[in-house]
């Protein structure tokens, strides 16, 4: 018998095969395939991205030259621009406003074939401070409400550049999704006095059969509503809403629970595209987060989303999380 | 500049990108090469590889399961849901959940073996939507039921798998999908303060204005939706408000099939025959004993299909977050569309 499982937090069912699991080898995925060619994120292409905003480099070496470990620039094709006023408007019944927002992308290497599983501890690290440099920028400018950093991985999982990167955009609203999550922690946070996601990494501690590892500060888990067959979660075990809050402390730990994470996913998967999100709380004025609990959600690319998911809002999803943390716990 | 839409019904925001657009030429339908086909187990003469038909058109009286018929319905060979057994609600620390119950059910539209809806019949594209009809009405009367949700997977990229043979699937479930509480939540709201249908009002709205009109017959209209979140999204709405897709009169269940077939036919005579989705949105089974259950859903609910034609790949971070950026505004991809001869 299959299960349909409860989102605690968005109300959303999910339905698990547990009669028929698909094993990792099931899946027809398609695998990232290099096509090389004039890359403008690789070392000494530089000038072919618009200027930088921000980097990480080498003592006495000038913005938008080699010399750099990791590179922002503004994308050069942005959903969103940065100037102008946010004019909101009617259109009949409709609501519209103008796009205004930032879309920056973060290089995280100069090497074009070096995933987050190729890179160094230290390299890890670099970066990820580095997105809390943006975010923390981008969230003075009081017009933006959301910050969302994700990385899309292999053009299966909607990349259009090889050269491994995350996009950072600062929105000017917080999105659907978020807004339904924050409120869904919010609600239980008012009703129990108790974060659910702080309950759910003590639960999930305590059942152990999804929990794909754990170090000091981090805990990586299949959830129990997987909407994708793989989704793994990493979140930080201390209480805290917002991802640019995280202690200088924590930053270690949480590159090598990445790297590891995305290293485990390649030894069973080779060739894997994938995305990754980070969850966290709004910016500027949004009250009532303190219920929420930022992570990081990670979504291997091994299925092609389908009608019923998308007209529904069901997810099928063809492993349970429990099979799936422990192949990948075993790894 | 860009643009940020929000969707009147649920709320959705979405990034109308004009920066990165693209013309509506330049959308290539295949970057996803579909493994070579198996035998198809849907076609006439090949009734002993499904599992036995639940529902079929035999206009010459044959047997069940053997050659003759112009459409059937069949269990799915690999069901998500299975139609055995009880719901079995339960909790598991923080969690909820319960038995994987429902019907899963396959219908094959056409003995031939033709892939694509779009080339097949008018006629016979309405003995599908009448066989829909009949189905939803059938798995209503099982009480464990709360919604039946009618969908296409059509091409390798949109989930239709190897086999081509033109097909839709039923699901019925025991919970309302979340997508469909939220339009429902959505539209009760709008009608709570205007006492108006918000579909009616889009209706109304896209009619006077044109841009996104692509198609406006017989009692039907078809738009590229105001907050469109993938390029060359259509909708199909029934101009005369009705929440329940089942209550279709007979004699328009003709112009609905002849509306469908347009629209499909221009997405493949358009973009080069893409994969795509349709999935049908009607109200949820109305059981008159429960309390408090969609009562003004009547009024303020409007069915509708929505068709997705996959052009361009969705990132994980768009399923991830609700958020979506779409590459070509709605009132280009309608021009396009009704531009488009068939």
């Amino acid at each position: 018998m299959s299960e349909l499982r409860r989102d605690p937090i968005g109300g959303r069912w999910v339905i698990v095969d547990t009669d028929h699991p698909h094993r990792p080898e099931d899946y027809e995925y398609e695998p990232l395939n290099w096509r090389g060619g004039a890359c403008p994120f690789c070392y000494g292409n530089e000038s072919m991205t618009p200027p930088e905003i921000e980097a990480i480099r080498d003592p006495h070496t000038s913005p938008n030259t080699p010399g750099w470990q990791v590179r922002v620039v503004s994308n050069k094709f942005p959903a969103l621009q940065i100037e102008g006023e946010l004019d909101r408007r009617g259109l009949g019944i409709y609501d519209m406003s103008n796009g205004v927002g930032a879309h920056e992308v973060l290089i995280e290497t100069p090497y074009h074939q070096k995933d987050i599983s190729d890179l160094l501890d230290q390299e890890v690290e670099n970066f990820l401070l580095m997105y809390c440099r943006r975010a923390l920028d981008l969230a003075r400018d009081k017009r933006f409400k959301y910050i969302m950093i994700f990385k899309n991985f292999g053009a299966a999982a909607g990349a259009s550049l090889e050269h491994p990167h995350t996009q950072i955009i600062a929105l000017p609203m917080v999105p659907k999704s978020a807004a339904e999550e924050i409120k869904g922690a919010q609600n239980y946070y008012e009703y129990r006095e108790r974060c659910i996601y702080c309950d759910i990494v003590r639960q999930e501690i305590q059942d152990k059969e999804r929990i794909i590892s754990e170090n000091k500060h981090f805990l990586s888990f299949c959830p129990f509503i997987s909407r994708f067959p793989f989704e793994a979660w990493i979140m930080p075990k201390k209480h805290s809403n917002s991802f640019c809050n995280i202690l200088a402390e924590e930053v270690p730990s949480l590159a090598s629970m990445l790297k590891e994470t995305i290293t485990r996913f390649k030894g069973i998967f080779a060739g894997l595209s994938y995305n990754f999100i980070i969850h966290s709380a709004p910016v500027n004025g949004e009250s009532g987060t303190e219920g929420y609990h930022w992570h990081i959600e990670f979504m291997p690319k091994l299925m092609r989303v389908a009608g019923f998911e998308w007209g529904s809002g069901f997810y099928l999803v063809p492993t349970p999380p429990e099979l799936a943390a422990r192949y990948l716990r075993e790894k | 500049m860009p643009e940020l839409r929000k969707d009147p019904i649920i709320g959705r925001w979405v990034i109308i990108a004009t920066e990165r657009a693209k013309r509506p030429d330049q959308f290539s339908s295949s970057y996803a090469e579909a493994p070579a086909e198996t035998a198809c187990p849907f076609c006439e003469g090949a009734e002993d590889s499904t599992p036995p038909e639940i529902y079929s058109v035999r206009p010459r009286g044959s047997p069940a399961n053997s050659p003759g018929w112009e459409l059937r319905v069949v269990p799915s060979i690999s069901p998500f849901l299975k139609i055995e057994g009880d719901l079995e609600r339960r909790g598991k620390g923080l969690y909820d959940l319960m038995n994987g119950i429902g019907a899963h059910e396959v219908v094959i539209e056409t003995n031939k073996h033709i892939a694509n809806m779009a080339d097949i019949s008018e006629e016979q594209i309405s003995r599908v939507i009448t066989c829909y009809i009949d189905r939803m009405l059938d798995l209503e009367k099982d009480r464990r039921f709360k919604y039946v949700l009618v969908f296409k997977n059509y091409g390798w990229s949109s989930g239709g798998g190897r086999v081509k043979h033109s097909r839709s699937q039923l699901i019925a479930t025991p919970v309302n999908p979340k997508r469909v509480k939220e339009e429902l939540s959505g539209a009760h709201f709008y009608y709570d303060y205007h006492e108006r249908c918000v579909f009616c009002d889009i209706i109304k709205q896209e009619m006077s204005s044109k841009d996104r009109m692509i198609l406006d017959i017989d009692g039907f209209i078809a738009i590229s939706p105001f907050a469109s979140r993938f390029p060359f999204e259509v909708w199909i709405m029934p101009k005369k408000h009705s929440c329940d897709f089942t209550a279709l009169e007979q004699d328009r269940r003709r112009d609905l099939a002849r509306i469908m077939k347009q629209v499909l036919l221009k997405l493949k005579k358009g973009l080069n025959d893409p994969a795509y989705n349709y999935v049908i949105h009607s109200a949820p089974f109305r059981r008159p004993s429960k309390a408090g259950y969609w009562k003004s859903v009547d009024y303020d609910y409007h069915w509708h299909i929505e068709i997705i034609p996959r052009l361009t790949r969705v990132a994980g971070f768009e399923w991830g977050t609700g958020f979506y950026i779409c590459p070509l505004t709605p009132e280009d991809a309608a021009k396009f569309l009704r531009e488009v001869e068939v």
